[in-house]
């Protein structure tokens, strides 16, 4: 096993390594930007190495400063982590190069099956279906106007290297065609420093099901069953879960799904943790989307309804230990969900709402797994993707699992920022929801308001304001004692 | 010890005498009867109406969270002439401003140009999402603020539709 990894990424994941890194007692170098000097990860990791400004460009995708951090630090591996290079063949060529162990598939794994239109020509040639689309990126606007002809309105483009959203455009007409392919070729650029979009046709109500495999480098590969992410903003997942409400009535498709995700890793000859997605139409059919070469940022649901820690196991494989787990030893007990909590605006457009983390009130208790990279104070800065925390909850059936999250979601309080906790909070409330009844459009058309507040609660709120402004007077008027505690307490209200 | 609250655009008004409280809103709702406050740790305080329990934090961008759910309420002291305001201020603007920081992509459109509403005006991206700010109504662009690739402030005005 290592001695000492860098975990190349920043937030809840680096956080998340850390731990696995120091429950292995392995040593973790954490890194960081202008920004995240003061992250949670520096301050949990053993060692930790500065990279540059702000922007990611000038520093947490620099394979240069990376790798050089990593032999300074005299790391043997490097855990990329998601986002970032964790899906950059380069950097996984690289790191051999420089004698350090990427953790992840090879290089050659990332570059079959991380560009979205190859990895489309592995499924098809391992014999699982795919959505329909081109094969190929798209090399000009009448290029993608003649396709999307061809595949019938309405049509998605997607980035080649992408992931989580970014780069995509739903387009319905043609009109539209030109400023979606702009907008998403410069979008793609951004994220992941690759233009290169392609086609898919866009399927009606799909449900997104996706199926994790682990792999070592003996021709051991295994599946962990699925996770329902069907629930996405703007193709962005935000709430998932294990099982997905469909296997619980049709076991049979775990199965059927897990068998072919199996074929597509076998075939690209994928080592270490990845995950196959798949769209889920109202038949059952499934068909490939695309798979990603890395750890997902929704493996806590597999993790807790399974018991199998997937970090520790990436780094096991990547350490070249043996894979001891067989199928038949993969037990699914219970039922987990998660919600992703971001720094956003669920009133205005769910925009970004980078600041000060000016109060935090986190949840615990039976049942509950949060993952989270901020404290009390912490700045949310503007460069990155604003998730915080990712909070999950586990209990015996999907029932229950749901009400400890809704419970976990009203003891969580994150002031200072916006946050789409308000969101989550309706979300489980959904009749929809409760009943399993999902699909990748189950936002469309719901409309998320303000939650409404009784004449019970603003009269405590306006007792508090008004406590607090008469306690930064002065010449405070007569109401009750207060201590100097109570007082400062009172005061920060309105700071 | 009497304060003038507004919360949306709804006025009310908070009466503290002792341990006991009034609260009264202009359409008639309201509460009243004892209460006790304790700090819990800076920005979030304990409140007991008639033995229940609320927990009032610092909640976002000003605003306060009620048992974990925002509340934007603004308190005045009726005897001053100067209208001393607490707590957060409102939202809302005429000019079509950057809702956070971050930088500007394009500008779609040049002074003089008349736009229809919901027409994209600037794309601002922040945290890796590009935005495009659209117009509130039809009319005419009567200022640009900025320019393709300038960083902006949360609440930077970038362009004033006439």
């Amino acid at each position: 096993m290592f001695g000492k990894v860098l975990v190349a990424n920043r937030g809840e994941i680096a956080v998340r390594l850390i731990r696995a890194l120091r429950e292995k007692g392995i040593r973790s170098v954490a890194v960081y930007s202008d920004a995240d000097r003061a992250s949670l990860a520096v301050s949990l990791a053993d060692e930790a190495a500065y990279l540059g400004p702000a922007p990611a460009s000038e520093s947490y995708l620099r394979i240069d400063r990376l790798l050089k951090a990593a032999q300074d630090h005299r790391a043997e591996a490097i855990h990329p982590g998601y986002g970032f290079l964790s899906e950059n063949a380069e950097f996984a060529e690289a790191c051999a190069k420089a004698g350090i162990v990427f953790i992840g598939p090879s290089a050659e794994a990332i570059r079959k099956m991380g560009s979205k239109t190859a990895a489309r020509q592995i499924a098809i040639s391992a014999g699982a279906p795919v959505v329909p689309g081109t094969q190929e990126k798209i090399q000009s606007l009448e290029q993608a106007r003649l396709t999307a002809r061809d595949l019938g309105y309405p049509v998605l483009l997607k980035a080649a290297a992408g992931g989580g959203g970014k780069g995509m455009r739903r387009v319905d007409r043609e009109e539209d065609l030109s400023a979606a392919l702009r907008d998403a070729s410069s979008e793609a650029l951004r994220a992941f420093a690759s233009n290169e979009v392609y086609l898919e046709k866009k399927m009606i109500e799909p449900r997104h099901i996706e199926i994790q495999v682990l792999g070592d480098h003996y021709g051991n590969l295994i599946h962990l069953g699925e996770r329902e992410c069907s629930i996405q903003r703007r193709h962005q997942k935000v709430v998932e879960e294990c099982p997905s409400p469909v296997m619980l009535q049709h076991p049979d498709l775990r199965e059927r799904m897990g068998e072919a995700a199996l074929r597509i890793a076998r075939t690209a000859g994928y080592t270490n943790a990845g995950t196959m997605e798949f769209l889920v139409d109202r038949d059952l059919n499934f068909y490939f989307l695309e798979m990603n070469t890395r750890l997902q940022v929704e493996h806590p649901v597999t993790e807790l309804v399974t018991s199998i820690d997937l970090v520790a196991w990436q780094l096991q494989i990547a350490a070249g230990e043996r894979l001891m787990l067989a199928q038949q030893d993969i037990a699914w007990r219970g039922s987990a969900i998660e919600c992703r909590i971001y720094a956003e605006d669920p009133e205005n457009q769910f925009l970004p709402s980078p600041g000060r983390i000016a109060h935090l009130r986190e949840p615990s208790g039976p049942g509950i797994r949060l993952d989270s990279g901020v404290y009390a104070g912490w700045e949310v800065p503007l460069e990155y993707d604003p998730l915080l925390a990712k909070l999950a909850a586990w209990a015996p059936t999907r029932d229950e699992a749901a009400r400890r999250l809704a419970r976990a979601l009203a003891e969580y309080e994150i002031g200072g920022i916006r946050t789409n906790l308000s969101f989550f909070r309706q979300i489980l409330a959904d009749a929809d929801f409760r009943a399993g009844r999902l699909s990748t459009e189950f936002l469309d058309g719901r409309s998320f308001v303000r939650e409404a507040l009784g004449a019970e609660e603003e009269a405590a709120a306006a007792i508090a304001l008004a406590m607090a402004a008469s306690a930064s007077e002065p010449m405070a008027p007569g109401g009750q004692a207060k201590s100097a505690w109570l007082a400062a307490g009172l005061e920060s209200l309105l700071r | 010890m009497t304060r003038e609250t507004r919360t949306g655009g709804r006025a009310g008004r908070i009466q503290i005498e002792g341990s006991r409280f009034r609260y009264q809103r202009e359409d008639g709702g309201g509460a009243e009867g004892e209460f006790s406050i304790a700090s819990l740790e800076p920005g979030c305080q304990s409140v007991l109406l008639n033995r229940r329990a609320y927990r009032i934090a610092k909640g976002p961008r000003g605003e306060m969270l009620v048992n974990g759910r925002p509340l934007a309420m603004e308190i005045f002291d009726p005897r001053e002439l100067s209208l001393r305001k607490y707590g957060p201020a409102g939202r809302g603007r005429q000019e079509i401003s950057a809702p956070m920081p971050g930088k500007v992509v394009r500008v779609l459109v040049q002074p003089g140009d008349s736009v229809e509403a919901g027409q994209g005006l600037v794309v601002v991206e922040a945290m890796k999402m590009q935005n495009e700010m659209k117009s509130p109504a039809a009319g005419r662009v009567a200022e640009v603020r900025t320019r393709a690739g300038a960083t902006v402030a949360a609440g930077e005005t970038l362009i004033v539709v006439g």
